[in-house]
């Protein structure tokens, strides 16, 4: 019981976004909304702010995708080896976590905008790549242990070929891991500000485009809140169904 | 003479590991080169334009080496100020986070889904929504004040940054909860009732049973809390107060102030960020007592496996 009140403690703030949201006039000191109506909601799907959705979107996506598709041979490698003979690799996956995102944005910044990447959804994508490649390598090394290679192993001893073998055994055995490292990849790209603001100069994206409103106009900055919190909320619906899915 | 259709069978002893029928892989270095390649590229191109940059304080980042930034920022009080301001939000940030989070985990281990659920639910959450339930909840005029009449202190954008600091104990406790629940295992309850059987009490349970097993993850957790409450900065602007700045809202704000050297001065200050992080990553790996450092990164990789998999299996 104390334990669900607690737990009720870190769940419960969140329920106000959906009132502000909807709520058009919310006066001090009342506790409820005077007027309900659709005006935050309207302002957080056009303009400035519905182009921030495509494009955080867009590059969370491209961004995923590519992370995944550099980082399984880098993850196979590391996978099902001991961690500590590779420890400059491990190293260099760690860093790009410790230090500030910000300070590695403002350095790509420089070089973007040289090659023209600046400002577009391209540039975007690699500087964020610069974060989510880390986390997508090192849960997809989780993934791959011994039992996978014993799996492998068995498949080509009768006879599969390397793509039934992908189809048949290795993709079925980390598809669970490989949506973690997918949705996880995917809410890092998605809620990064540092190296947007660093590297977008000024390309609307969800986070930049949220903040000002906080101070300014609260039923917007609701309304941008929930758009923002969708992707986490599928990431937990997903998760509860694959879970209950492998039991 | 007949054509065995079947293999012939080895006794188990002749099924050396070189005789088993190897998948066939790729040299470790091939398979590293696409996200090495990419990230020394990227990361390492991104601190060295930003040295590059600080080196260089004019207009269009030409001309000789010049270290007037660095001299420029590290003489500047203000920046004085972020640097110790950032430092003491990041450590209450994480000590508080930290303390809070194994209480937690000791009263949740052995507890149904939904309180777990219910816990993990602000990690997928990002920091900025966090900061905007916050400045609902908290700020002036926010639901708190109107519930109460009062605060009896300011917690959004107040000078000592107690609205940073809660942000982040309500947003980082939960991804650290997650974390030890992850290495409180059925291993540990064994453990723990193997104590008791030999006259433990509960106390001595906690301090050298369970405490030796959730260190490890509590110091790589607490060391990524730490680094990010460092170097990030949405939360300060949405609910930091106007001065002291953190050391990104003192990086941002110089290209407004000045308008030749703000870029450069702004990289100075980042690569101050950068290396008071990597100097903290290098002080967690000391106390968490593990002799090489790679120990502790592959911990990092070990402890994202539950990152990954718990905030996903936490519905279950």
């Amino acid at each position: 019981m104390t334990a669900t009140a607690l737990a009720a403690l870190f769940a419960a703030p969140l329920a106000v976004l959906p009132v502000q949201a909807v709520a058009d006039a919310w006066r001090a000191p009342a506790l409820l909304p005077q007027r309900l109506g659709a005006r935050g909601l309207h302002a957080a799907i056009t303009g400035q702010a519905g182009s921030a959705l495509g494009n955080s979107l867009a590059v969370a996506a491209a961004t995923t995708a590519l992370a995944l598709l550099l980082g399984w041979p880098a993850a196979r490698a590391l996978g099902g080896r001991r961690l500590r003979c590779l420890t400059p690799v491990l190293v260099l996956l760690a860093m790009p976590l410790l230090v500030p995102a910000y300070a590695t944005g403002t350095g790509l910044a420089e070089w973007f905008v040289r090659l023209g990447l600046s400002g577009g959804r391209l540039g975007l994508v690699l500087a964020h790549l610069t974060v989510v490649l880390p986390y997508v390598v090192l849960i997809l090394a989780t993934g791959f242990g011994e039992r996978l290679q014993e799996l492998e192993e068995m498949a080509r001893t009768v006879g599969l070929g390397t793509p039934r073998r992908l189809a048949l055994v290795t993709l079925p055995t980390v598809r669970p891991t490989l949506a973690a490292a997918g949705l996880l990849g995917f809410l890092v790209s998605w809620s990064q500000y540092g190296l947007s603001l660093a590297v977008g100069s000024g390309l609307p994206m969800l986070p930049l485009v949220l903040l000002p409103f906080i101070r300014s106009d609260p039923q917007i900055a609701a309304a941008l809140a929930l758009l923002f919190l969708a992707p986490a909320l599928a990431t937990l619906a997903i998760a509860a169904r694959a879970s209950r899915h492998q039991r | 003479m007949t054509i065995p259709t079947k293999r012939p069978r080895l006794p188990p002893a002749a099924l050396h590991r070189s005789d088993r029928p190897a998948v066939r892989r790729l040299p470790i270095a091939v398979m590293l080169a696409p996200a090495v390649i990419a990230l020394v590229l990227l990361f390492g191109g991104g601190l060295a334009g930003a040295v590059r940059q600080s080196l260089h304080p004019t207009i269009d980042g030409a001309g000789p080496l010049d270290l007037s930034a660095w001299t420029a920022v590290l003489g500047d009080p203000t920046f004085a100020d972020a640097l110790w301001f950032s430092l003491r939000t990041a450590l209450a940030a994480t000590g508080l986070s930290a303390a809070a989070a194994v209480a937690i985990a000791v009263a949740l281990r052995r507890q149904a889904a939904l309180p777990r659920f219910l816990v993990a639910l602000p990690v997928p959450v990002p920091h900025l929504l966090v900061a905007t339930v916050a400045v609902a909840w908290l700020g002036p005029g926010g639901l708190a004040e109107r519930a109460l009449g009062a605060l009896p202190i300011q917690l959004v954008r107040d000078r000592a940054g107690l609205g940073i600091v809660l942000v982040y104990l309500y947003k980082e406790t939960p991804f650290l909860v997650l974390l030890l629940l992850a290495s409180m295992g059925a291993e540990l309850t064994r453990r723990e009732e193997a104590a008791a059987v030999l006259g433990a009490t509960g106390w001595q349970r906690l301090r050298w049973v369970v405490w030796p097993t959730i260190r490890a993850p509590l110091a790589t957790g607490s060391l990524i809390v730490a680094a990010f409450v460092l170097g990030a900065f949405e939360v300060p602007m949405a609910v930091g107060p106007s001065y002291p700045p953190t050391l990104a809202t003192y990086a941002a704000e110089q290209p407004q102030l000045d308008l030749v050297a703000g870029q450069a001065k702004a990289a100075a200050a980042l690569l101050v960020a950068a290396a008071a992080s990597i100097a903290l990553a290098a002080a967690a790996v000391r106390l968490s007592r593990d002799r090489a450092p790679c120990l502790s990164v592959a911990g990092l990789a070990l402890c994202l496996r539950p990152v990954g998999l718990s905030t996903v299996g936490a519905g279950a």
